[in-house]
């Protein structure tokens, strides 16, 4: 009874997942058994959505031909993520998938952004979201390829060049590698949103208990206050990193349905 | 007993971060050697080196994933 109780303080007071708990902000009960309610994590994508209008329209500078600031930023933006899809899929065919691979690059990033403003909630953490993402993506460039090579897009499951003897479980080991694909692709995203948030809660926890025993251990404590602002850097990083590779990889999963190997 | 073996089964999944870590030295290690070999490729192969990066980090974010869940949630 009593590593219960003790458990259920853990849980409820000291728990760094207490951040990623969804909520209901705004619910109405209509129509006997439909609930519908804002939570949090809806609110704070809309707020998302929100912020990149708000971009555009200070980048798009009341149709001037003279671009200012924001549109330089813009600008930059496309040209990276364009050479990313051009790379990776294909320069002169790859670019029907251009806006696809921007939107997705632009979502993942202002959620991964807004999830590092402190107090706020980081949507991107969730597997909800990620898995939703990473399931629909792989689905449809499994779709694309049966579109465009019908049964010959099983040829991709067949390595090049591989013995006959060996080939069915090679081909079982490429199958289950291109299921895996649909896991691999959210948890790299949200595991990583995830530790690192918990991460920065568990030392500002710890620093907060040093800071606050006594006037000493208050400047004792300015040594962890700097390995977390190094900490939130690095974090920084991350958000713009994780969008990066989902969006390469995503290109490369692409290419894959498209060229087969 | 169950908070023992959470404390204990948390100290065995960071373990996993050797890997990560191993494997990070190894990407910019690599970085280093190729850049030292060939100057002019420095900006292809730190793109190509912050992707191995990520890729191994994500790995060793898995197993802190790990260690936090089995602490907090299980």
């Amino acid at each position: 009874m009593s590593t219960l109780s003790f458990n259920n303080i853990s849980t409820e007071v000291l728990s760094p997942l207490n951040q990623f708990e969804i909520r209901d902000l705004l619910s109405i009960d209509a129509l006997g058994n439909l609930h519908i309610s804002i939570t949090n994590i809806g609110f704070y994508l809309t707020i998302g959505a929100f912020f990149f209008l708000v971009i555009n329209l200070l980048s798009i500078n009341y149709n001037r031909l003279v671009s200012n600031s924001w549109s330089i930023s813009q600008e930059s933006l496309y040209a990276t993520i364009h050479s990313i899809v051009t790379s990776q899929i294909n320069p002169r065919n790859g670019q029907i998938y251009f806006p696809f691979i921007y939107t997705l690059f632009i979502f993942i990033l202002i959620n991964n952004l807004i999830g590092m403003v402190p107090y706020s909630f980081a949507s991107t953490s969730h597997f909800v979201v990620t898995f939703a993402l990473s399931f629909t993506i792989v689905l449809g460039a499994t779709i694309l390829g049966f579109q465009k090579h019908g049964l010959e897009f099983f040829s991709l499951l067949v390595p090049a060049g591989c013995p006959l003897a060996l080939l069915p479980l090679l081909v079982l080991i490429e199958f289950i590698s291109y299921l895996a694909r649909n896991i691999s692709l959210g948890l790299r995203l949200a595991a990583n949103i995830l530790s690192g948030h918990m991460l920065l809660h568990i030392l500002a926890g710890f620093t907060y208990n040093i800071m606050t025993s006594g006037i000493i251990f208050f400047f004792l404590g300015l040594i962890p206050l700097a390995f977390i602002i190094a900490f939130s850097g690095l974090e920084l990083g991350i958000a713009f990193i994780q969008a990066q590779v989902f969006v390469v990889l995503t290109s490369g999963y692409i290419k894959d349905a498209l060229d087969l190997h | 007993m169950i908070q023992v073996a959470k404390i204990i089964g948390t100290g065995l999944a960071t373990t996993g971060l050797i890997g990560a870590g191993i494997g990070i030295g190894v990407v910019f290690g690599s970085l280093i050697i190729g850049v030292s070999r060939n100057p002019s490729l420095k900006s292809q192969l730190f793109a190509y080196a912050i992707l191995g990066f990520a890729f191994s980090e994500a790995t060793g974010l898995f197993a802190l994933m790990m260690a936090f869940l089995l602490l907090y949630v299980a």
